[in-house]
């Protein structure tokens, strides 16, 4: 089968092209070690050609790690004898910066004698403002097909694809005045191309600085980005969550018809704990990250994205982080999942590694049952500086402020000693234009997303659920998790959590929770019989304030909640995303590190004034 | 003057690089249209010190201080 490329710079609406040109039969291939992926798919109307979708470049001079290996598979696939056409997309409303890159492919494809096709998009726009282009005059000049289309409306895609089916494998005598290497002379014929072709006037920069006038303003600026902001924070709470809500209950609906039919014992327990509460605990994350994924790529495709950078970009510059960093990090306060998967808008190696960074230190919603267990275990429920607040309250603000700071502090650290780590990026930000978005591809790659999350990372999330289950099951079958294999390993670590007060029960639920972190709440519940540990906070509270647990303790365990890497979740995205095993493996153990220090000092300190 | 230095509703023509700018970011911004002898204009300077907007022929580039500074203006 003749496969046909897809390249152009990033905001040219290629990736929304492919999206039209193959439609749902696509497949997205990674390569190892970086986040670069290729999409292949199946044309619609031609069933006898293939499109790969490359990713995104200025430039076929790559400047960071992942744009060279993108543009190394450029050059690899141009001496592919199965490749047999590139069609390079450039946006018809900025012309001069498209052809300055398919000049470069041009070049490219002349040297690999491969046929060349370039795709004017956005040609709806020029339309709607009554702007034309000379398509025929470029054609002519570059001795290339050029088509007219528009990757939003449809127009001229089956014009494209016809082009495409007659001129792939057949490369066309080339312009040989056109071909260039020397970048000054590119960027001089694509600026005379673009004044003898291109569509003239003003008209579309001039309404896109109207809205960044607005839209960056100081005051109007301001108001319009917390109100896009809250609302995207919202999206991960409250439309997330009945869609949560109910695919737990389809779990639990489906266990219920299920578990009757199995004998009871260890196959009804494995079922029961380890299969359905397995695949729940990562299943529920998907509703997130399809809402998630649907409202940044919301936000990227209307262009509002490059302008919430602008506007974050100084302050997080102050810790070594740039301003797309800030969508991740306000995305990962609700779950570490979707910020991880939202972290690739970070286009910029070393400041995506940072990203990532702050990410798992981020006050994640499953921490908050931990938070409330302990807060209502030990800070009491009475009011301070006259009523106006409760001091539990205070506290829960406390340690969702400590979670952001120690984030924040990492990255300032670490930026500031290792600075020859992973390349760079300088912050030279394309404002796209101002667009409405089409749905159909949003939802298409949210849905891809969530596939993803599941068929990836989910291997990983159910085999550690499988091992805890075995370790908290066997050799008494159940009987008791206090004499479990886990009991045990809980019992042997506890001189590793005595120094700050806590005895064996308290070291089984960390363990426990290293596969969610509201696992603690359910397993210390257990270990002080009361079932429904998460549904009785205020009995387990009460337990843990008559068990006679420091008042040291109770903060020393906050503060390793806030610090400590235990979601398996995580580790497993962040190995997908990141390419390797190595920086979930280097956050997990520092972290660890980190929170146990912090919480010993913060043991040390909360005794020594209390008593 | 560097391109910082523009004030919001102004233009210039780039005159050199900073000898301190990596080659590989001057080639990026010369493919971006920051060629010398092209004109930028400055399009909008939002307050506190945030990256500003800079327009080349018909595309607007946000650009911080710490490489806005780095391109000499005629």
């Amino acid at each position: 089968m003749s496969k046909t490329i897809l390249i152009g710079s990033p905001n040219s609406g290629k990736s929304l092209l492919f999206n039209r040109l193959t439609g749902l039969n696509q497949k997205v291939a990674n390569f190892p070690g970086v986040t670069v992926n290729i999409s292949t798919g199946q044309s619609i109307t031609d069933p006898t050609s293939e499109l790969m979708d490359f990713p995104g470049v200025y430039s076929l001079n790559g400047i960071s790690a992942e744009e060279e290996v993108s543009i190394k598979a450029f050059f690899n696939a141009l001496s592919n004898p199965d490749i047999g056409c590139i069609v390079c997309v450039v946006d018809a409303t900025r012309l001069e910066k498209g052809l300055i890159f398919a000049l470069q492919v041009l070049a490219a494809c002349v040297n690999h004698n491969k046929p060349l096709i370039i795709a004017a998009n956005m040609m709806d726009v020029l339309d709607q403002h009554g702007m034309q282009m000379n398509l025929a005059g470029l054609e002519a000049v570059l001795k290339v097909p050029v088509v007219g289309i528009s990757a939003k409306s449809g127009l001229g895609l089956d014009a494209l694809q016809a082009v495409i089916s007659q001129h792939r494998d057949t490369p066309a005598p080339f312009s040989s005045d056109i071909i260039a290497s020397d970048e000054s002379v590119i960027h001089r014929q694509a600026q005379q191309l673009a004044a003898n072709f291109g569509p003239k006037g003003d008209l579309l920069i001039n309404a896109q600085t109207r809205l960044d006038q607005f839209f960056l303003h100081s005051w109007y600026g301001g108001i319009a980005f917390l109100a896009i902001m809250y609302l995207l924070f919202q999206s991960i709470f409250t439309w997330a969550a009945p869609v949560m809500d109910g695919v737990e209950a389809v779990i639990a609906g489906t266990a219920d018809i299920i578990l009757p039919l199995l004998p009871a014992g260890m196959v009804s327990d494995f079922v029961a704990d380890a299969l359905f509460g397995g695949i729940g605990a990562f299943l529920v994350f998907v509703p997130q990250i399809f809402v998630l994924t649907l409202v940044v790529g919301l936000l990227e495709d209307s262009g509002y994205l490059a302008r919430a950078a602008v506007i974050c970009h100084k302050p997080l510059r102050i810790f070594g982080l740039t301003g797309k960093s800030f969508v991740p990090m306000l995305s990962s306060v609700a779950c570490a999942i979707p910020g991880i998967y939202a972290a690739r808008t970070v286009d910029s190696p070393r400041k995506r590694w940072l990203t990532y960074l702050a990410i798992p230190l981020m006050p994640c919603s499953a921490r908050l049952p931990v938070y409330s267990l302990l807060i209502a275990a030990f800070i009491p429920a009475t009011k301070a500086f006259g009523g106006l607040v409760g001091w539990q309250g205070l506290a829960m603000f406390g340690i969702y402020v400590f979670g952001i700071v120690c984030g924040l502090l990492v990255t300032t650290v670490v930026s500031r000693t290792s600075q020859a780590l992973r390349s760079d990026l300088p912050f030279v930000l394309e404002m796209p234009p101002y667009r409405l978005p089409s749905w159909r591809p949003l939802l298409r790659n949210a849905w891809n997303r969530s596939k993803h999350f599941v068929t990836k990372a989910g291997k990983v999330i159910f085999t550690v659920t499988v091992v805890i289950w075995l370790l908290g099951y066997f050799p008494n079958n159940g009987a008791a998790l206090g004499e479990s294999w886990l009991g045990q390993m809980g019992q042997f670590i506890e001189p590793v959590f005595a120094p700050f007060g806590l005895d064996w029960k308290y070291g089984v639920a960390i363990l426990s929770s290293f596969l969610a972190r509201e696992v603690f709440v359910g397993t210390l519940g257990t270990l002080f019989g009361i079932e429904g540990g998460e549904e009785n906070i205020i009995s387990l509270a009460e337990h843990i304030q008559n068990s006679g647990l420091p008042i040291g303790a109770g903060f020393a365990l906050l503060v390793f909640f806030s610090i400590a890497l235990q979601c398996v979740s995580t580790l497993a995205v962040l190995r997908r995303e990141s390419g390797s095993w190595r920086l979930p493996a280097q956050l997990f153990v520092s972290y660890s590190i980190f929170a146990y220090l912090a919480a010993w000092t913060t043991f040390t300190l909360v005794e020594a004034i209390v008593n | 003057m560097t391109l910082w230095d523009l004030k919001q509703g102004t233009s210039a023509t780039v005159a050199s690089f900073v000898a301190t700018l990596e080659s590989s970011y001057r080639v990026r911004l010369m493919e971006l249209g920051f060629h010398p002898g092209e004109t930028i204009a400055c399009v909008l300077a939002p307050s506190l010190g945030a990256p500003k907007l800079y327009r080349v022929n018909n595309t607007v580039y946000s650009l911080d201080d710490s490489v806005a500074s780095l391109i000499m203006m005629g």
